[in-house]
């Protein structure tokens, strides 16, 4: 080697890596008070020359070691492990020498948010085309480096080979490499692996997240602390909106040793109404406290408010055919169901369900000397959050820095992000660090909740049972409505805006002659609580009524529900999909239900009492598809549902990582087994009703079936796996239950009772 | 003032006497690999050892804990521990791992206690630990793999 002074600068660098390392801990995860994307960038500050950094989302260092920086929250999927595997993949580097660090919020990063299954599908192009830049870059040098053609090179394992010499990435990297900007185009026409030639996609891998995780050393939002950091506990009001705190008092609050003050929350932005706050040197002080303050509200609009209410308001609306915004609207269906010569309606309804995330909501919020605001906590969609928190704080959006940890359970509630607002607000006003943590009955109550829903079906039908076509309106709370209203999509025809967040699944893929979705928003929802997206979002609800009803027309038909669903999945006209993405459309799904047919031995006899039920779900859009159909088996005695066995056969395009996807997959379907049997609340007195485990019951370990998880072979473009395998579940027990028993269940959670 | 063993070290805590000992444990003494989940003794995520018996952390007082011994995941380095550590690796069993600690805790406990459970054992044991990723096929697979590591150092 001619440059002997660079083996020692990457060695330096690897030990200024390792003291960054004791910043990252496990997950590569910040530790309170430290940044690992600072401390990355101020050691390639010192020592441009030994990282080679040829796009935004990752850089190699000295050593050979690509650092990925991942922008999506870890919240189970192990998703930093899929991003890296993508680059990784393309750029040709050992994964032994792969670490990833969870960034926090940065213009820099674009926008940040973490859900609806998208991590993988809406990175994929963008994470190879940078890892075949920095491929193309590092084989160029090697060529050099062996002084060959460019063309007689090979990139793998780290390494730029060309007959039987190679050099290390990290040889390439202290040698220094050139700066690489590729333009948008450039990096378009870089070519990317066949699927037959990839190394790392596809074959199994260990998770870059676990070893900490299986230690207890991975670091949580609450976990985080700060020299000097006080502690705070809300004082819930009586409603999310429109209560007024009249009175605030220590009360005997003041004996509680530990105990500091109460504060009052006026949160500019109104996301947070009628808060107060107690502030204590430790939590067990604020609880104790907060016992003793005296705390009076005069309660908003919505304290009388109940579920059966907000399911009478959504029926007396989806029951209204001139209601809701036009999403699907083929055939002119008035006029088909005014001339049938039956008609088969029906009302599907879904309670309120909990995130019930096992780490509770929190924020550790802290101003800096220069007036910069930090938070500390997990967090699924940053973007969205941080104009909010700007308004709140009445700080510039880049004056705040979100600072991302593990999150102890996602599935949706952390994308938004309200208990930093309150967290922000004290921290000034006390002007230190202020941790805020919700308990457990509080962050129930908080909660964003899955909104009560109600759809109704009308059928119309020939002399014959022929479906001729279908009006379903939906209604119910709206997430985005709240929490990102410039999000709502256009319906047909100038109908109006809708959530499509809370329609997906009403789109579905059979061809019926003629067919109406009518996306309607329960207005009653919206005032009395924030709407949540939860796991499987709208197909997560929306797919009950769907396949449920599917099952009722086609008993009403005397057709076997396969046959039923076979007949109207062929993929005509837009049913044979419109883009890489869902090519293939409905007979892809048709597929999936011919191979689960075949894995449950469908048609078998079975006891007295237990029966098999069918259902199918595209998850969770039409443009961006995972096919899944599922059968359930159960056994019905009296009143109490068992669950022996669900098969499930899925279709997700490529499958980036098996090990990952089948846990996914697994958490995925328990899910959509605990809310249809397990799970669900109501609201009572304006509030949610069943705030912790002796009251919300999700599915223990006894409760697991047997599961049966197939996936197809594909190299087709990967959709995503978090929520999908959840959404036939449900109505797939159900039909199940009406297999064995004759009786249809329309209400979720199902009760026989 | 109230001292205890705290995984092999004495330790002690000025706290008042009723403060339960997962906040002493997190808090004060800087062990944050106990979780809290529910407070009240329904999701096994706040699982130390007692003198060696599984016990819900969010819901013992500080007092009971006096002259004893405590160990939380952090010290978790029996036999049986080290064993379910690994197989909790080698099973890819967190998702995102918040309840885990409190898994392994109870797992250990039942391995100590009975080296190689049945599947109905298992399941009795683990039955009161919630997994909200309901990583619950991967904890029992992993579980029996500790289990027969055990069996064939013994
Ligand atoms: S936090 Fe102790 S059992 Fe849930
Ligand atoms: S792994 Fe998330 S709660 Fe168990």
């Amino acid at each position: 080697m001619s440059r002997l002074a660079k083996p020692d600068l990457s060695r330096r660098r690897f030990l200024a890596g390792a003291v960054g390392g004791s910043c990252i801990m496990g997950l590569g995860l910040a530790l309170p008070g430290c940044s690992p994307r600072s401390a990355v960038e101020s050691l390639a500050a010192a020592r441009p020359d030994a990282t080679f950094a040829p796009s935004l989302w990752y850089e190699i260092d000295g050593t050979g070691a690509a650092h990925i920086f991942i922008t999506k929250a870890e919240m189970g999927q192990h998703v930093g492990t899929a991003l890296a595997r993508i680059v990784a993949e393309e750029l040709g580097a050992a994964w032994s020498q792969v670490r990833i660090t969870h960034v926090d919020s940065h213009p820099k990063w674009g926008v940040m948010v973490t859900g609806g299954s998208w991590s993988v599908h809406t990175s994929f192009k963008a994470l190879s085309q940078a890892g075949a830049a920095g491929r193309q870059l590092l084989q160029a040098a090697g060529a050099a480096h062996l002084g060959v053609p460019v063309e007689a090179c090979t990139v793998a394992d780290g390494q730029v080979s060309a007959g039987g010499n190679s050099v290390s990435f990290g040889t390439l990297v202290s040698a220094g490499l050139p700066e690489a900007d590729l333009s948008a185009e450039a990096l378009d026409a870089l070519p990317l692996k066949a699927p037959e030639a990839r190394q790392l996609l596809g074959k199994p891998v260990a998770a870059l997240d676990i070893p900490a995780k299986s230690a207890g050393e991975a670091v949580y939002g609450l976990d985080a602390t700060l020299p000097n950091m006080v502690y705070a506990v809300p004082l819930l009001p009586p409603t999310r909106y429109g209560s007024v705190l009249t009175r605030l008092e220590d009360g005997a609050a003041g004996s509680v040793p530990g105990f500091l003050q109460t504060l009052r929350i006026e949160d500019p932005s109104e996301t947070i109404q009628g808060w107060g706050l107690v502030i204590a040197e430790s939590l067990p002080a604020a609880w104790k406290a907060a016992e003793k303050v005296v705390a009076e509200w005069t309660p908003g609009p919505t304290a009388e408010v109940d579920e059966a209410a907000l399911f009478a308001e959504g029926a007396r609306l989806a029951d209204d055919p001139a209601e809701g915004v036009r999403v699907v609207d083929h055939g002119e269906i008035d006029t088909v169901l005014a001339g049938a010569t039956k008609t088969l309606s029906a009302h599907y309804r879904t309670a309120s369900a909990l995130h019930f995330t096992l780490e509770p909501q929190n924020a550790l919020a802290h101003f800096d000397e220069a007036g910069h605001c930090h938070i500390h906590g997990g967090n699924q969609w940053q973007s969205l959050i941080l104009p909010v928190l700007s308004k709140a704080l009445g700080l510039a959006e880049t004056d705040i820095t979100l600072h991302q940890y593990a999150l102890g359970g996602g599935y949706g509630r952390r994308l938004f992000g309200d208990q930093m607002i309150p967290a922000g607000l004290a921290a000034r006003a006390l002007g230190r660090p202020v941790k805020l943590v919700l308990n457990r009955e509080q962050d129930s109550r908080f909660d964003c909740v899955r909104s009560p829903s109600v759809c109704r079906f009308d059928a119309a039908l020939s002399a014959e049972g022929e479906v001729l076509g279908i009006d379903h309106g939906v209604a119910a709370g709206w997430p985005t409505l709240s929490m990102a209203p410039g999000f709502l999509a256009p319906g047909l025809n100038d109908s109006g805006r809708f959530d499509s967040f809370s329609i997906s699944g009403a789109d579905h893929w059979y061809t019926l002659p003629a067919h109406r979705v009518r996306a309607i928003n329960n207005p009653l929802a919206q005032k009395t609580f924030l709407p949540g997206w939860l796991r499987a979002v709208g197909p997560g609800w929306i797919g009950w009524g769907v396949e449920s009803f599917m099952d009722e027309l086609a008993h009403a038909q005397g057709v076997d529900p396969i046959d039923f669903r076979l007949a109207r999945l062929d993929g005509a006209g837009p049913n044979g999909g419109d883009s890489p993405a869902n090519e293939g459309g409905a007979l892809r799904l048709r597929a999936v239900l011919e191979a689960v047919r075949e894995r449950s031995g469908w048609g078998r006899s079975l006891p007295q009492g237990s029966g098999l039920g069918v259902a199918v779900a595209h998850g969770q859009e039409r443009g961006m598809p995972t096919w899944t159909a599922c059968v359930a088996e159960v056994a019905v005695a009296g009143d109490a549902v068992s669950v022996k066995k669900l098969w499930q056969v899925i279709d997700v395009g490529t499958v980036i990582d098996p090990g990952g996807a089948r846990a996914q997959a697994e958490g995925a379907m328990l899910w959509g087994l605990s809310l249809a049997l397990y799970e669900g609340t109501a609201f009572e007195a304006g509030q949610v009703r069943d705030r912790n485990l002796d009251r919300y019951t999700p599915l223990r370990m006894k409760d697991v079936p047997e599961l049966d998880i197939h996936f197809a072979e594909s190299t087709a473009f990967p959709s995503g796996l978090g929520e999908p395998p959840l959404i036939a579940v449900a109505p797939a027990i159900g039909n199940a239950i009406f297999a064995a028993t004759g009786k249809r269940v329309r209400d979720l959670p199902i009760r026989l009772s | 003032m109230t001292e205890f063993m705290l995984n092999g070290t004495p330790v002690s805590s000025a706290s008042p006497e009723d403060t339960p000992l997962l906040w002493v444990l997190r808090d004060e003494l800087d062990h944050k690999g106990t979780k809290f989940g529910c407070g009240i003794a329904q999701c096994g995520a706040c699982t130390v050892h007692l003198d060696g018996t599984p016990t819900r952390a969010c819901v013992l007082p500080l007092s009971a804990v006096a002259g004893r011994q405590v160990t939380t995941i952090e010290g978790l380095a029996s036999d049986a521990g080290e064993a379910l550590k690994a197989a909790w690796v080698s099973e890819q069993v967190p998702q995102c791992g918040y309840c885990q600690s409190g898994q392994l805790m109870t797992a250990a406990a039942l391995l100590e206690a009975n080296p190689s459970p049945s599947d109905d054992e298992i399941v009795n044991a683990m039955n009161g630990n919630l997994c909200r990723c309901m990583a619950y096929g991967r904890i029992k697979a992993a579980v029996k793999v500790a289990a027969g590591r055990g069996e064939g150092q013994a």
